[in-house]
């Protein structure tokens, strides 16, 4: 059983602002969901090896994105960089 | 026809269409290539063909939003691995097909363009979440369409809409430049009116591409060659734990009278017991939010997306892009993502997921010992009614029952049309073995050859 402060906590974690509404609705959604988990609590088995290695590979330069077309999605943008929020 | 007919006949019924199937359609490129297919430019396998491409999938220069806010304006500058495969046959990108948000739902209703409807009942939801794919197959907007399925995202929009869709073996498409959910359990896919279309499609985005580090290195086998072989003496198993309760009798009726023409082909099926699918459903979806909340951690709004007008301090700021950028059911399965990983909750929810894994993928490889393929429903019942569900969540989810354990499996499945309640179509579901697409698209082909449900095979 989650309440709502666990809930604000998690949306603190998740970077996601919620208001009071959201609060409550998504208070009483996550603990149904959550009882539904439940269903999960009696599952014993060992975890599988890992089946594959590492996939690696050689470290050459290849053409990328140009600094253009890297920008070309940001919103906001300040002599070729990503403008972000001001820190002081 | 010339191929700017046929292109203008698609671009046309896109036009008149009530089923809001897309959320782009590119007509002046698609009036290009046309023009370019009559002047004989375009050769490959695919050439001149109207293909529809799920808005997940990155196309160069083509708006890509994921059906989100968040990427409602996003320009991709690359070309994913899949688009460049279609791009190189030839065929004709059409738009980008609408789809539940970053592919969370079975319905297509969560998209923020507005829902999608299927094209055989207005008044219901065409599945999802590649459910823009499916109805544009089906409505004749498209001749075929990529789609992605993370836990049924391609077989239950093709269920719903009566056409054929494959989710792949994991790992035997790139998903290079497919906009990532859950990425341990995704893979891009065909979708197609038939299932000969279906796997030539197939054939072309198939294979090894190392900007996929998780993409097999291992030849395709050709599906097209083996499509009309005899199925005599194939071994088919029927597990019942498919048929739990919520399962519609009249597809239960369909799913049997579709393995009885099966065994009049040739074929021997038994029933058999998979005790370890009562954990596929919540142990999918635990896995599938904690991999969408890592994933969709990138989406702050500062690189790419949706940014709020006033900034504030780095997290207010964030968190208002984020909370005005998704909608509710990213957002729900986010925090239940979060709250799975987060401290205190990873062994409770995580790892049992982990292990639930473990013992689907065992039970799986027990059954392909004793059988060449799985039957089952792919979807519990037929389309249901838009706004039915989307008020529960959990009731959603249930939807992909039958379909979310082949994910965990990593193994490929198809659905193909297999009867009606009503005017529905009723899909059934072929599971194989990794890498044994042949054999799906073969029992496909011999089904569709040999039935009359598959209404655009006549």
């Amino acid at each position: 059983m989650i309440i709502r402060t666990d809930v604000e906590h998690i949306a603190r974690l998740a970077c996601i602002e919620l208001d009071d509404e959201d609060l409550q609705e998504f208070t009483i959604q996550l603990n149904t969901i959550l009882e539904y988990f439940e269903e999960l609590e009696d599952v014993e088995a060992k975890l599988l090896q890992q089946e594959e290695d590492n996939v690696l590979r050689t470290d050459e330069i290849t053409p990328s994105l140009s600094q253009q077309e890297a920008l070309s999605n940001a919103p906001r943008v300040d002599g070729g960089y990503f403008r972000g929020p001001r820190i002081i | 026809m010339s191929q700017r007919e046929h292109i203008e006949k698609a671009l046309k019924t896109i036009e008149r269409s009530d089923l809001n199937a897309f959320i782009t359609v590119d007509y002046e490129g698609a009036r290009r290539q046309a023009v370019e297919a009559d002047a004989g430019k375009l050769d490959g396998r695919l050439a001149g063909v109207p293909i529809a491409i799920k808005d997940a999938i990155s196309t160069k220069g083509l708006r890509t939003t994921c059906a989100s806010k968040m990427l409602e304006h996003y320009v991709p500058p690359y070309d994913a691995f899949v688009i460049q495969r279609l791009r190189a046959e030839g065929a004709i990108l059409i738009g980008k097909t609408n789809m539940d948000e970053f592919s969370m739902g079975a319905s297509t209703e969560t998209s923020f363009f507005g829902p999608c409807k299927n094209p055989w009942d207005i008044n219901r939801v065409p599945g999802g979440s590649s459910g823009g794919s499916a109805a544009s197959v089906a409505a004749y907007e498209a001749d075929l369409a990529l789609g992605s399925d993370t836990g049924g995202s391609i077989r239950c929009p093709a269920s719903f809409c009566g056409v054929v869709g494959l989710k792949p073996t994991y790992g035997r498409v790139s998903r290079s430049g497919l906009i990532s959910y859950g990425n341990s359990l995704e893979q891009i896919g065909p979708i197609a009116r038939t299932v000969k279309e279906c796997a030539t499609l197939f054939e072309v985005i198939a294979g090894h591409d190392p900007a996929d580090s998780t993409s097999l290195n291992l030849p395709v086998t050709s599906c097209e060659q083996s499509i009309s072989d005899d199925i005599t003496g194939l071994k088919i198993g029927v597990p019942l734990d498919f048929f739990g309760e919520g399962v519609d009798a009249a597809v239960e009726n369909a799913t049997r009278k579709a393995i009885d023409i099966l065994v009049d082909l040739g074929a021997e099926a038994v029933e058999i017991s998979m005790p370890s699918l009562r954990y596929a459903l919540p142990a999918y979806y635990i896995q599938a939010m904690s991999e969408a909340s890592s994933n969709l951690a990138r989406y702050c709004g500062i690189i790419y997306g949706h940014r709020v007008k006033k900034d504030q301090d780095w997290h207010q700021t964030f968190s208002k892009n984020r909370a005005s950028g998704f909608g509710k059911e990213v957002k729900r399965r986010v925090l239940l993502g979060t709250y799975a990983l987060s401290a205190g909750y990873y062994d409770k929810y995580y790892l049992k997921a982990l292990k639930a894994r473990t013992l689907i993928r065992a039970d799986f490889k027990r059954a392909f010992q004793k059988h060449d393929a799985l039957i089952a429903p792919t979807m519990p019942h037929v389309a249901f009614k838009i706004g039915e569900k989307i008020e529960d969540p959990l009731s959603l989810y249930k939807e992909d029952i039958n379909t979310v354990p082949v994910n965990l499996a990593n193994i490929p499945a198809l659905s193909i049309p297999c009867g009606k309640k009503g005017k529905l179509p009723i899909g059934l579901q072929i599971i194989g073995d990794q890498l044994d697409e042949a054999r799906l698209f073969n029992i496909a082909w011999q089904f569709e050859h040999n039935t009359k449900f598959n209404k655009y095979a006549e």
